[in-house]
C-alpha cells in the first residue's frame, strides 16, 4: 500500500463537494464575508461550523490512521495513541453527524476542505503530531469551548453536553501530540525546531486576521441562533483555561493571542 | 446521512432546525447550463458568466465536444453562504463521462457562474 497519499484519494461519496481552502475563501470574499471562516454573526454559523468540525473529525480519523500506517518503525507506544486516536475520532465523526441532524443539517451541505490532509503529507511523525495534533486539536479546544458556551446560552442540554464530551478527548489529544512531538525529537534539536515551526504555520493559517481574541476581549454582538435571540462572541475566540488544561504553556497561549491581534493590525 | 423524516413521535432529542431548502432558480441555472454545454452553445453560456468566472467558463467549454453527450446530471451540492457549488456530470455512449463543478451565486440579480472547474480525470476540486 503507498505511503502519504494525496488528497483526493479519500473515500467519499461521488455526491461529496471537495473544495480547496483557497477556493473556499474566495467564494465568502466575494459575498463581502470575512475570508476565512463562518463567524458567529452569520446566518448559517451553527450548522456551519458543525459541519467543519465533522469534516475536521472524519479528516482526523483518516490522519491517526495513516500515521500509524506510514510509520511501522515508531515506538509502539506511539502506535497505539494512533490507534486510539482513530477510535476517538471515529466516535467524534458520529457524535457531529448527528448534531447536524439535530441543528437541520447533514453531511455534504458544506463543502470540505482539505487542511487537515494537508498534514499528512509530511514524512516525519513529529511533524505530523505537532500540526495535527497540537496545531489543529489546539484550536479544535477554543472552538468547542465556544460552542458549549454557545450552547449554555442557548440553554441546549444537547450542543452543550456532546460537545464537552468530544472536547475532553481533544484535551488528551493535544497532550499526546506534545508528548511525542518531544519524545519523537529528543536529542535531536533542529528536527524539534522543524516540528514547532510546522505547527506554527497552522497557527498562523487560523489566526483569522483579527477575527479572533482571547474570550474576554471578544466584544458581543447579537445573533439570531436556531430561532433564538441572544447577545453572543462577535469574534472566534481562544480559551486559555482548556488550553492549559491541554498542556499549552501560558507563553504559548500568550504567543497566539499576541499573533492573532498583530494580524488585526495588517 | 439520509434525511430521517418526521421525527416528532421519536423519543429522544428532536431537531432544533429545519434544513434549508434548495433554491430552485439556481437549480434551474444548472440544469440549463448541463444543456448549453453539452450542445456547445457558447456564446448562452458566456452570457451567464459572472466577470470573475469567465476564463474559467471559457477553459471548460473548450474541453466539452458538442453534441457528444447526450444525457447529465447534477451529482451533488453544497453551499457557502448564498453561493452554491455544483458537481455535474455529461454522459455519452461513446466516449468517457465529463465531471466539472461550478459555483453559482447571485450577480447583478440574477444567478451566475463564478467558478467552473474541471474534475474529469481526477476526483475532487482538491487536485485541480
Amino acid at each position: 500500500m503507498q505511503r502519504m497519499i494525496a488528497v483526493d484519494r479519500l473515500a467519499r461519496p461521488d455526491n461529496r463537494i471537495m473544495v480547496p481552502l483557497d477556493r473556499i475563501r474566495e467564494a465568502r470574499t466575494d459575498q463581502g464575508l470575512t475570508p476565512l471562516n463562518v463567524m458567529p454573526f452569520e446566518e448559517d454559523f451553527l450548522k456551519a461550523r458543525l459541519h467543519g468540525i465533522a469534516a475536521g473529525e472524519m479528516q482526523a480519523m483518516e490522519a491517526a490512521g495513516r500515521t500509524l500506517f506510514d510509520f511501522p518503525d515508531a515506538p509502539w507506544e506511539f502506535q497505539l495513541d494512533m490507534a486510539r486516536q482513530v477510535w476517538d475520532e471515529s466516535r467524534h465523526t458520529e457524535i457531529f453527524s448527528k448534531l447536524l441532524e439535530y441543528v437541520g443539517s447533514y453531511l455534504g451541505e458544506f463543502p470540505e476542505g482539505e487542511v487537515l490532509w494537508s498534514c499528512t503529507q509530511v514524512d516525519d511523525p513529529a511533524c505530523r503530531v505537532a500540526g495535527i495534533n497540537r496545531g489543529l486539536e489546539g484550536l479544535a479546544c477554543d472552538v468547542f469551548e465556544q460552542i458549549i458556551r454557545l450552547g449554555q446560552k442557548m440553554s441546549d442540554a444537547v450542543i452543550e453536553r456532546a460537545v464537552d464530551y468530544v472536547l475532553a478527548d481533544e484535551i488528551t489529544h493535544v497532550r499526546m501530540g506534545s508528548k511525542w512531538m518531544r519524545k519523537l525529537t529528543e536529542g535531536d534539536p533542529e528536527r524539534l525546531r522543524r516540528a514547532q515551526q510546522f505547527q506554527e504555520n497552522i497557527d498562523a493559517l487560523f489566526n483569522f486576521q483579527g477575527f479572533r481574541t482571547s474570550k474576554e476581549e471578544a466584544p458581543h454582538v447579537p445573533l439570531v441562533v436556531a430561532g433564538q435571540q441572544m447577545d453572543f462572541d462577535a469574534t472566534l475566540t481562544i480559551s486559555r483555561e482548556t488550553r492549559l488544561m491541554a498542556g499549552f504553556t501560558e507563553e504559548e497561549i500568550d504567543r497566539l493571542v499576541q499573533a492573532a491581534a498583530r494580524s488585526a493590525a495588517y | 446521512m439520509p434525511e430521517l423524516g418526521n421525527r416528532a413521535n421519536v423519543m429522544g432529542p428532536q431537531p432544533i432546525g429545519a434544513r434549508h431548502s434548495l433554491p430552485p432558480d439556481m437549480l434551474a441555472l444548472g440544469e440549463r447550463i448541463l444543456d448549453l454545454l453539452a450542445a456547445g452553445k457558447r456564446t448562452e453560456l458566456e452570457a451567464l458568466a459572472a466577470p470573475k468566472g469567465s476564463t474559467e467558463l471559457r477553459e471548460l467549454i473548450d474541453a466539452v465536444a458538442p453534441g457528444v453527450f447526450d444525457r447529465h446530471e447534477i451529482v451533488g451540492h453544497a453551499k457557502v453562504n448564498k453561493h452554491y457549488y455544483v458537481k455535474a456530470r455529461l454522459h455519452s455512449r461513446s466516449v468517457e463521462p465529463f465531471t466539472f463543478q461550478m459555483r453559482l451565486g447571485e450577480h447583478e440579480g440574477h444567478w451566475a457562474i463564478w467558478e467552473a472547474v474541471n474534475l474529469t480525470g481526477g476526483r475532487t476540486a482538491w487536485t485541480r
